[in-house]
């Protein structure tokens, strides 16, 4: 039974049992400002997000900005080659140190500097060096310079932010103590992903879309293919919808989509004959097509309880596409459009306050696995 | 609201993402989102028509001096811009160099006046 917002209906958090009426996330955790806000920690403060692609960086002081929520970081390489994170803010006083610097224009420094005070930190985070003005005290008539003890470089450096990899694929952490690795966050996918030549694809293309629905609402588009057969009628030509599978994982979820023709294994970047879109608790996924040889990502970012931007990157042998591949990128958006009409309208419903609580299929056993990760989350 | 009956449109001509508004300063938000995570810059594609004319060379002060507000809405500044082909890119750099010379300032928040 359908449970409206009528006076009557009782509304329950999601049941583990997706046979029981109760099965899907209440409609309030999509269109209450205040789940938006708690999501900000519960979700994204806890669990591993996706920051970006290394191979983007690939040279020492090479770096780009991540924001998620509230927070931002500075994603950079090392001197030793290592790409770690830290919070975009100085240890002096808090400035913001560094401009919005893309994954797709990439910026390069020897040193993170903040322009307030000129706080300098090494790329490992360390405090390099203060201007001199902290290391006297000529202005106070109460102290003398040698009341002034340095600044321990180990003790005034970056917060860093705990970083750990799917091939060069970077995730992000901002709990003190993360609740999981991302080997167990990513299961299956780690493993199933670390076996493929990830990291012989650059970026291609970037696009960006900003849809007028909660991230979860796409999320949950995403993550069922039901609603194919009436929506995407020329993408799903020749996809075997029937021999096709949604495989469920504990934070992860794949679904493999079947071609009626066989194609060339040339065609693919891994070995099955198959295009297969993992899906990433919260909001990452990884496309792997069946008909071209590269490979996308999606970042379902929040802008708010309403909102999101679709972060939509394309990774092929050689950035520069051939026409075939310039197409499978054109259907690629088609694909997405069409999802942001149907989500949006969605939205539109769900906004009216009708709805208390919906129902899932028995064939949405993967969005079912999303709606319970999020009640989890905010039990947690 | 839709493309149709939105008083602003505004577009990223590289990723073709078009957003409309009602207030000129969602599309500076707009801007700053979509730049931070593509670098690219966006245009106006309707705004609503000046009632005076702007000079013929570019001039940051005499939008801000035309338009009626004060302080005035800094997406109102950038849609007027576009008359000389700016992006809201360009308008937001011109502003900053502006306020840094002490011709503008900003009394509320993305708002600007004349000193």
């Amino acid at each position: 039974m359908t449970r409206w917002n009528d006076g009557v209906a009782e509304l329950n958090a999601v049941s583990p049992d997706i046979t029981d009426e109760t099965n899907a996330l209440p409609a309030k955790y999509f269109t209450d400002p205040d789940v938006w806000e708690m999501e900000k920690e519960k979700v994204f403060g806890r669990y591993w997000i996706y920051a970006g692609h290394e191979n983007c960086i690939p040279d020492a002081g090479d770096y780009f900005t991540r924001t998620v929520g509230d927070k931002q970081v500075i994603v950079a390489r090392d001197d030793d080659g290592t790409v770690r994170a830290f919070y975009n803010v100085c240890a002096h006083r808090g400035s913001k140190m560094v401009e919005d610097t893309p994954m797709t224009d990439p910026g390069n420094m020897d040193r993170i500097q903040c322009p307030y005070h000129l706080w300098t930190y090494d790329l490992d985070g360390d405090l390099r060096s203060t201007p001199r003005s902290f290391e006297e005290a000529s202005l106070n008539p109460d102290l003398d310079d040698s009341d002034v003890s340095g600044l321990d470089p180990d003790e005034n450096g970056l917060l860093e932010v705990h970083t750990d990899s799917i091939g060069p694929l970077v995730f992000l952490n901002f709990a003190d103590d993360p609740p999981h690795t991302l080997d167990e966050q990513a299961g299956k996918m780690k493993t199933r992903l670390e076996s493929l030549p990830l990291e012989e694809y650059q970026l291609a293309r970037r696009y960006v879309s900003e849809v007028e629905c909660n991230w979860k609402t796409f999320g949950g588009n995403y993550s069922e293919c039901d609603h194919c057969q009436a929506n995407h009628q020329d993408w799903i030509t020749g996809i075997q919808l029937d021999e096709s599978e949604l495989e469920v994982n504990d934070y992860h979820w794949v679904l493999h989509y079947t071609h009626e023709e066989d194609i060339e294994d040339e065609l693919r970047i891994h070995d099955e004959h198959e295009a297969q879109f993992h899906y990433l608790w919260p909001n990452f996924t990884v496309n792997m097509y069946g008909t071209a040889d590269g490979y996308g990502t999606y970042i379902i970012d929040p802008i708010d309880e309403g909102r999101f931007q679709l972060i939509a990157d394309y990774y092929f042998a050689d950035p520069d596409l051939s026409a075939d591949e310039e197409e499978f990128i054109r259907t690629s958006r088609q694909l997405q459009e069409e999802d942001f009409e149907l989500v949006e309208r969605q939205y539109e419903g769900l906004t009216s306050g009708a709805l208390g609580q919906g129902q899932l299929g028995p064939n949405e056993h993967t969005l079912h696995r999303f709606h319970r990760l999020a009640q989890e989350a905010y039990n947690a | 609201m839709t493309a149709d009956d939105a008083p602003f449109v505004a577009c990223c001509p590289d990723c073709a993402e078009r957003t409309t508004a009602s207030d000129p300063n969602e599309v500076v938000a707009f801007y700053r989102r979509h730049h931070a995570v593509t670098g690219h810059d966006v245009t106006w594609e309707r705004m609503p028509s000046l009632e005076t004319d702007l000079p013929a060379d570019p001039d940051i002060d005499a939008v801000v001096a035309a338009l009626d507000d004060s302080p005035v809405a800094l997406g109102a500044v950038s849609a007027a811009a576009s008359e000389w082909g700016w992006t809201v890119g360009d308008t937001l750099d011109a502003v900053h160099d502006r306020r840094l010379t002490g011709a503008l300032w900003e009394p509320r928040d993305d708002h600007v006046a004349l000193v």
